[in-house]
């Protein structure tokens, strides 16, 4: 059904004091290897209509969401908007505006539209392939994702946004096999098509998984500094941006708040974090939330202190703060951390987790780690079977941060970070 | 909750659409799927009703072209279908430089059957208003137990899923509903905060809301204790699991290196295993959809293959591998009813259902006692696979001390357990009794292709790193 028709629905019943209809086209196209091979080829064209019915009542603002579907009929549809009405009725949560009067049609930058997806997705696992130059080396499986996604945002109230983005995923298993086989996992994110940063990242890959195979796991315990690359620096400081989220300061889940020191006592860099709406060759980045509202980059800690929250528009007039929107990208400012200073010294790389653990409740970082290198400063050791743990404040007090900058995912900001006060086990 | 009128509706579309593509594919199944959800929740200061993250209407159409697999993904089939079939070829074109590159294996088997399941739902006994106001009495009676605590969340997610599986041959529909409730409360003690969880689950909202009452005071006495866990010093100890950590070790350890898909891509180390010790000899394991009443308990997969009870490690000895329909057909096997799929929009790989440990004879207290210092590990957090090179990360909520084969009151928190495969599962020297499958739980592959799952078993005395 389309938003307009869902529109003239909504505005027939007298029930209704607000709505907001949000709707997202997702045009894919997938391959699928197994080793080399191509086993599956997949399409899809779908959209999701996800439609919020508002009610005012006795001071407070009720609310209350349904699915339309391309096969849903006007009559089912009528259905949905009352028994939402009446639903909505029923919750009596604090009263809020709803954001007005805003329009655009807006797309965020990419060359993907230059290629036909089939070609593309070719191109995309030419480069992956033409990585791997090792005779003990092979990608095992290889998951190519073109997606194209239409966004709109349209409520009562004057909002009507669109937005056009592209992305791509790949997941690939680099492997090497030197009698025992080892692998490693690769997922690359990205909106922009660089055949040669592809090939780049995953030659860097298949290098790790060969020294995976040569990894040795320590007789005795280490005793080092440990450093971590931006996979794990973008998870360790998400911990911190939920803090800051309105939604958690409302639900009084947040640990932190403005003017408490996300580090303690910085003995090495201060940290300082934005987060963003868009940040470049993201795909999480976005013009505009899911309730319309414009993304205002907003400074949350700054040298190691929580200096704002953010957030979307219904908690930010909760908490009478300014509407920042729901925020996803995030920038961490670089450090003073050199190349050489990093090397001066000894140090834990840790470059493959099953996933960093960070618990800031229980003033807890650790995790399993499948590959790191231990750099004395003369030999680089590969090294496996290995857990680090330790206090999360501590980590944080010491921490060293890049001055160089990388984009991982939705992060931008040190390519590496080095801490002080966590055991390698 | 009946079986969808909306699929009802296209079911004679669908074999059209079947016999428009057969002129292009020697194979072709369509699913149709229909999710209905919702989600009732209340805290302190605010509640929702709405539609639940899992709803969704739509098909996926797979093909087969006797050496590839082809899916197309769509939210309807109406209209011509001779348009629709071309529009389908179309959007799957290869590119040239990939149509020789294919693989090519045999045609899968098409065998008829014509059969419709269910199972018993109370779904639409219970309207959101009603269910909303047992969520708000459970939030008022937890946050009246202690003064400390800053929220209480309490949702209550019921889902009835409308799948329908058509082939030339082949014709299927069920029809079955489940819902979790869950808790998750905060509560501050002084400078320490702490989040903790706790949840029921059936197939039955009924069940739900007359269990769900005794879980809250033994959570916010939980809470209680865990502002004063301390960090656990990292080492090796004999540990004792729950349920919830045995599965989640069942899940992790061995669930997703026995998924075939993971065979055929030569990414599974237990391909190498079967026939082979890689557990105690007192260690049981199953996974299927027919294994347990539970979140992941269907009739027919999302292949059309019928559910299955798999036993995947006998005494000790890995004897099988669970398989989704393109996986098994590369490797010639059976397909075991495995194929799942995150939504109609994506592909179907082999996943996991309801894999466990079978129990065994000891009793919890024998097991407990034969710990000189240990620990036991209650609440799954979450966990990490690698089925390729055996290594495993689960991580506990929190653990409790044991010391002179008694529990203590020192709490530890969070408790990360990690090591190889094979060492943890053949250092399992005593198996529980009694038996728990937690049918809460959501499992990734890698980290996308989200499906619910359940796991659990008995509790396991093993030796194992923490961290």
């Amino acid at each position: 059904m389309r938003p307009d028709i869902i529109e003239k629905l909504l505005k027939e019943n007298t029930a209704v004091c607000g709505y907001k209809i949000r709707s997202e086209r997702v045009e894919s196209y997938e391959l699928f290897f197994v080793h080399s091979k191509l086993e599956t080829v997949r399409s899809t064209d779908t959209t999701s209509t996800d439609v919020t019915v508002y009610v005012d009542h006795d001071g407070k603002k009720g609310d209350a969401s349904f699915k339309i579907y391309a096969s849903t009929e006007e009559d089912e549809a009528r259905e949905k908007i009352q028994a939402a009405a009446e639903k909505a009725c029923r919750i009596d949560n604090e009263y809020y505006e709803l954001p007005s009067n805003e329009t655009l049609d807006g797309a965020i930058d990419s060359d993907f539209a230059d290629y036909e997806p089939k070609t593309l997705a070719r191109l995309i696992s030419d480069a992956v392939f033409s990585a791997n130059t090792y005779g003990n080396g092979s990608i095992n499986a290889l998951e190519v994702f073109i997606n194209k996604h239409t966004v709109s945002v349209k409520n009562s109230r004057g909002i009507d946004k669109r937005e056009l983005k592209y992305s791509a995923m790949v997941e690939a298993i680099p492997t090497w096999t030197d009698g025992e086989s080892v692998e490693l996992y690769e997922a690359k994110r990205f909106n922009s098509f660089d055949s040669d940063e592809i090939r780049e990242e995953i030659e860097e890959k298949m290098r790790e998984v060969r020294d995976r195979g040569r990894a040795v796991t320590p007789s005795e315990p280490l005793t080092c500094k440990v450093a971590l690359d931006a996979h794990e620096l973008a998870r360790l400081f998400s911990e911190a941006a939920h803090n800051a989220n309105y939604s958690s300061v409302y639900t009084h889940s947040n640990l932190f708040s403005i003017g408490d020191a996300l580090q303690k006592e910085a003995k090495g860099d201060r940290i300082s974090i934005t987060m963003k709406g868009a940040i470049k060759g993201s795909v999480a980045s976005a013009l505009f939330d899911n309730d319309g509202i414009t993304l205002i980059d907003t400074e949350i800690v700054k040298d190691g202190v929580f200096t704002n929250y953010y957030g979307g528009n219904r908690y930010a007039q909760y908490l009478k703060a300014p509407v920042t929107g729901e925020l996803s990208c995030m920038q961490v400012a670089t450090g003073s951390l050199t190349d050489e200073e990093l090397k001066s010294e000894p140090y834990f790389r840790c470059v493959s987790m099953s996933g960093l653990q960070v618990d800031a409740y229980n003033d807890y970082i650790g995790g399993e780690v499948r590959l790191a290198y231990y750099c004395d400063g003369d030999k680089v050791i590969p090294m496996t079977g290995i857990s680090i743990s330790g206090k999360l404040s501590e980590a944080l007090s010491s921490v060293r941060l890049s001055d160089c900058e990388i984009c991982s995912g939705r992060y931008t900001g040190p390519k590496i970070a080095l801490f002080e006060g966590i055991a390698i086990n | 909750m009946a079986f969808s009128k909306f699929l009802d509706s296209r079911r004679e579309g669908c074999k059209a659409l079947v016999k428009e593509l057969s002129k292009a594919f020697s194979y072709v199944s369509i699913l149709g799927s229909h999710v209905v959800s919702s989600r009732i929740a209340a805290d302190r200061r605010s509640s929702v009703m709405g539609e639940g993250g899992l709803s969704e209407c739509g098909f996926v159409i797979k093909m087969h072209n006797g050496k590839a697999f082809y899916e197309y993904s769509l939210d309807d089939i109406s209209g011509d279908k001779a348009e629709l079939a071309k529009r389908i070829l179309s959007s799957l074109e290869l590119d040239r430089e990939l149509s020789d590159n294919t693989i090519d294996v045999k045609l899968l088997s098409d065998e008829p059957m014509v059969q419709s399941f269910s199972r018993e739902s109370d779904c639409d006994k219970y309207s959101d208003s009603e269910l909303l106001a047992f969520c708000e009495k459970m939030r008022d009676e937890a946050l009246a137990l202690d003064s400390r605590i800053l929220n209480f969340f309490v949702s209550i997610a019921p889902f009835t899923v409308s799948k329908l599986f058509i082939t030339e041959n082949r014709e299927l529909d069920q029809n079955y509903s489940w819902v979790n409730m869950n808790a998750f409360l905060v509560l501050r003690d002084g400078e320490k905060m702490v989040q903790t969880y706790d949840g029921v689950y059936s197939h039955l909202i009924s069940e739900v809301i007359a269990s769900f009452p005794a879980i809250v005071a033994p959570l916010v006495e939980r809470a209680g204790k865990l502002a004063n866990a301390k960090p656990i010093v990292p080492g090796v100890y004999d540990v004792i699991t729950d349920p919830t950590i045995s599965g989640l070790i069942a899940h992790e350890a061995f669930g997703h290196g026995v998924e075939m898909d993971q065979f055929v891509k030569d990414r599974a180390l237990a391909k190498e295993y079967v026939g082979k010790y890689v557990a105690s000899p007192i260690c049981n394991m199953r996974d299927g959809a027919a294994s347990a009443l539970s979140t992941a308990s269907y009739f027919f997969d999302d292949d059309g293959v019928l559910a299955h009870d798999t036993q995947i490690i006998k005494d000790g000895v890995l004897v099988a591998g669970i398989s989704d329909l393109a996986s098994a057909t590369q490797l010639g096997t059976e397909p075991t009813g495995n194929g799942r799929r995150e939504s109609y929009k994506r592909k179907a790989y082999s996943r996991m259902t309801n894999t466990f440990f079978e129990p065994g004879k000891d009793k919890l207290e024998d097991m407990i006692a034969s710990v000189k210092h240990g620990y036991m590990l209650f609440k799954t957090n979450n966990g990490m696979e690698d089925p390729k090179n055996w290594q495993i990360q689960c991580t506990a909520e929190y653990g409790i001390e044991i010391v002179d084969g008694k529990l203590t009151d020192n709490y530890v928190s969070p408790v990360v357990m990690s090591g190889y495969v094979p060492d943890l599962l053949k250092s399992i020297s005593m198996v529980s009794d009694d038996f728990k499958v937690i049918g809460s739980g959501g499992c990734g592959k890698g980290y996308k292709e989200w499906v619910r799952v359940s796991d659990g078993g008995p509790a396991l005395k093993v030796k194992v790193k923490l961290a």
